[in-house]
């Protein structure tokens, strides 16, 4: 192993060892309100994200390539963004309760990618360059963005129910208000949709100057056509949103767009796909 | 010289009694004016609102308590038995830490409620305009004032509302960020809805539109605050292009119903939740519109839980409040104790002197026979003793805490006459 790689898995254990800290912590404080826990939560959190990006760092000087062209290397991208989103949201609205949900979805991501030590196959020319690391990096920051939505709608709908339910106290009578996450939702939907547009016209264009009539069928891949139904379906959801949709109509269409996601990052790629299988 | 209290507040004085014995700022001007004058007090001040009328001060009466019973009585010609059968008394701490715990709100009517510290605000400060505030009730008010602010910012007894208007601005929050920008529906022109409107106001709604059977009185309300009036019949319509729906008529039959809420939401899309406050008895609402999509109702039934549910959370606090009151209490009384430590020394001081310059001044023709020499060593002698005699009470004043400090400054009092001395 190269001093790179080395130095690579180590960062990835030590951010997977905050992340986890800061999962429990944000959790915790849901149920305590000493501000101890809330600011070690957002500590660890950033100490995560900050060796997260360290240990994509160090890969992409091992590989030299981008760090997430394999499945592995698209987690850890995964679990970072997830992160940074989450430090983001909380500085913008110093609010804390998307913790609880995003950082325990960024450390599963990145135990996955940490605890794989399948090897990633370095002579990938084709696997290389500016157009082909945006194409990955927008698509995982759109997933992310997705997974956002995902959690602010769950959130929407736990406290529309506790407020329908009349409970005045316990730890959803402490989440954000409805028009909040409402208009967080919308964001994050935005923020995905535009990663996703962009994302996939640059994968397009890549796959067209890459193979040039060599290879007539890559725009039949399903995972193409199902990113794009994917898209359609946000599309859809934030349109009716803005056209005065019931919020929670939207929450819930916010939580089924994600299992799309989650079904095209996995399924769809590893079983269905033959171009975005990780290992062509 | 005592520090006392007397008062009449809603456990114990009935509403029609304490109607007649509250205090408007000239009535609070005159009857200070009045305990002045017959030398019932020599310092003090009135704090009056709708759940009490109490008077703090210092008084050199041995009956200051029963004097100022007296005097209330006549200044606000009331039964003097029934004045006095009704009212809370105490003297030097009762009278600090009864006034700690009105400024806490652990006296109030609602537990922890905020407007107590301006009406003591007040009060201190009508009393100080009329002159009547001096060293011992201006720190106590200070340092009540003092107390009131520790407890609401150490502890969550006032955070957690149980008034009408504090549970709606609550629950309010809980489904919007903020009010401003946000428009109004109120269904009704009563007192009710005008008070809760012009809450609502001050928090920066962006619209008021009110519907009311009587379209004249509801523009009369609309004018008010400065909202528009819509006709009754299309309240259902102005319901679903709002934020917050407020109804509060006298209506006996429900005036918002599921259905036509249902079908005025379904033609006018909106973005955001919808919050409905039935504040009438009988309900205005059906309660079937809180099962509509995105819509958030509340009558005085759950309103009234939530206060419950509040209160327990503030009765929690009270513990804590009453130590941050004790605590305060503890630290007037070292303050105290050590004002009258001074003063007790100089005033032993001042006797003893006046003593020893009386004996010289009787033994005057025959030290006179003296010379000067020996004048001299009798005067330091006579200096030297009285410096010894002080000394040790000097020294046994200035130890032990407020409390203790206070038990041997009054005992030296007592035991050399002082107070008829000072006078």
């Amino acid at each position: 192993m190269t001093a790179a790689a080395q130095l690579a898995s180590t960062l990835g254990w030590l951010a997977l060892v905050a992340y986890a800290l800061s999962a429990v912590l944000y959790t915790t404080s849901l149920f305590r309100t000493a501000a101890w826990i809330g600011r070690s939560a957002t500590a660890f959190a950033v100490l995560g994200a900050v060796c997260n990006f360290g240990t994509l760092y160090a890969r992409s000087l091992a590989l030299h390539t981008v760090p997430y062209r394999d499945l592995l290397g698209s987690m850890k991208l995964f679990g970072f963004f997830l992160a940074v989103l989450n430090i983001a949201l909380e500085f913008r609205h110093r609010d804390r309760s998307l913790g609880p949900f995003l950082m325990p979805a960024a450390l599963v991501f990145l135990l996955l990618a940490v605890v794989q030590t399948t090897p990633v196959h370095k002579d990938a020319p084709e696997l290389k360059g500016p157009i082909f690391a945006l194409h990955v990096t927008l698509n995982m920051l759109a997933y992310a963005a997705f997974a956002v939505a995902c959690a602010l709608s769950l959130l929407y709908v736990v406290v529309g129910r506790s407020l329908k339910k009349h409970a005045f106290t316990g730890p959803a009578s402490r989440l954000p208000s409805l028009s909040y996450l409402e208009r967080a939702n919308r964001t994050s939907l935005s923020l995905g949709i535009l990663s996703l547009t962009v994302g996939v016209l640059l994968g397009l264009f890549w796959a067209s100057r890459m193979w040039r009539g060599e290879h007539p069928l890559w725009a039949l891949d399903p995972k193409i056509w199902f990113a794009l139904a994917t898209l359609a379906f946000y599309v859809f959801v934030l349109v009716r949103a803005h056209r005065g949709a019931a919020p929670v109509s939207t929450a819930r269409l916010s939580i089924a767009g994600f299992v799309l996601v989650l079904l095209s990052y996995t399924a769809v790629n590893l079983l269905v796909s033959k171009l975005h299988d990780f290992t062509s | 010289m005592n520090l006392l209290f007397v008062g009449w507040d809603h456990r114990a004085a009935p509403l029609d009694l304490r109607e007649r014995l509250a205090f408007t700022p000239e009535k609070a001007r005159a009857a200070l004016d009045g305990l002045f004058q017959e030398h019932i007090l020599s310092e003090g001040a009135i704090v009056s609102t709708c759940n009490r009328a109490e008077i703090y001060g210092m008084s050199d009466r041995e009956d200051g308590l029963d004097a100022l019973a007296g005097f209330f009585s006549r200044f606000h010609r009331v039964d003097d038995a029934l004045l006095r059968r009704t009212a809370l008394s105490g003297h030097g701490d009762a009278t600090v830490r009864h006034l700690f715990r009105v400024a806490a709100g652990l006296d109030s009517m609602v537990l922890g409620e905020a407007q107590i510290l301006g009406q003591i605000r007040e009060a201190h400060r009508l009393a100080t305009a009329a002159g009547t505030v001096r060293t011992v009730t201006n720190r106590l008010f200070m340092s009540a004032l003092e107390c009131g602010k520790r407890v609401r910012a150490e502890t969550a007894l006032g955070q957690k509302p149980t008034s009408v208007a504090g549970l709606a601005l609550l629950l309010a929050g809980r489904i919007f960020e903020s009010l401003r920008d946000r428009k109004v529906l109120l269904i009704g022109a009563g007192e009710t809805a005008e008070l809760t409107a012009r809450l609502l106001a001050d928090d920066g709604v962006s619209e008021i539109l009110v519907a009311n059977r009587s379209h004249e009185n509801g523009e009369a309300l609309a004018a008010a605050v400065r909202g528009r009036a819509v006709r009754w019949e299309d309240r259902a319509r102005a319901a679903a292009a709002v934020d917050l729906v407020l109804s509060a008529t006298n209506a006996t039959e429900p005036v918002l119903t599921a259905g036509a809420l249902r079908t005025a939401l379904h033609g006018a899309p909106r973005r955001g939740p919808l919050l409905v406050l039935d504040l009438a008895v009988p309900r205005d609402v059906e309660p079937e519109v809180g099962e509509l999509s995105d819509v958030y109702r509340y009558d005085l039934d759950s309103l009234e839980e939530m206060a419950a549910v509040n209160s327990r959370a503030r009765a929690g606090e009270v513990p804590h409040a009453e130590a941050i009151v004790e605590e305060s209490v503890r630290k007037f009384q070292e303050w105290w104790g050590g004002l009258l430590q001074g003063d007790v020394v100089r005033g032993l001081r001042e006797k003893l002197e006046s003593i020893r310059r009386a004996e010289l001044e009787k033994h005057s023709s025959r030290l006179a026979a003296l010379d000067p020499s020996a004048r001299a060593a009798v005067e330091r002698l006579t200096e030297t003793l009285v410096a010894h005699i002080l000394h040790d009470p000097t020294v046994g004043l200035k130890e032990g805490d407020g409390s203790e400090r206070l038990e041997r400054a009054a005992a030296v009092r007592a035991l050399f006459h002082l107070d008829e001395t000072q006078k």
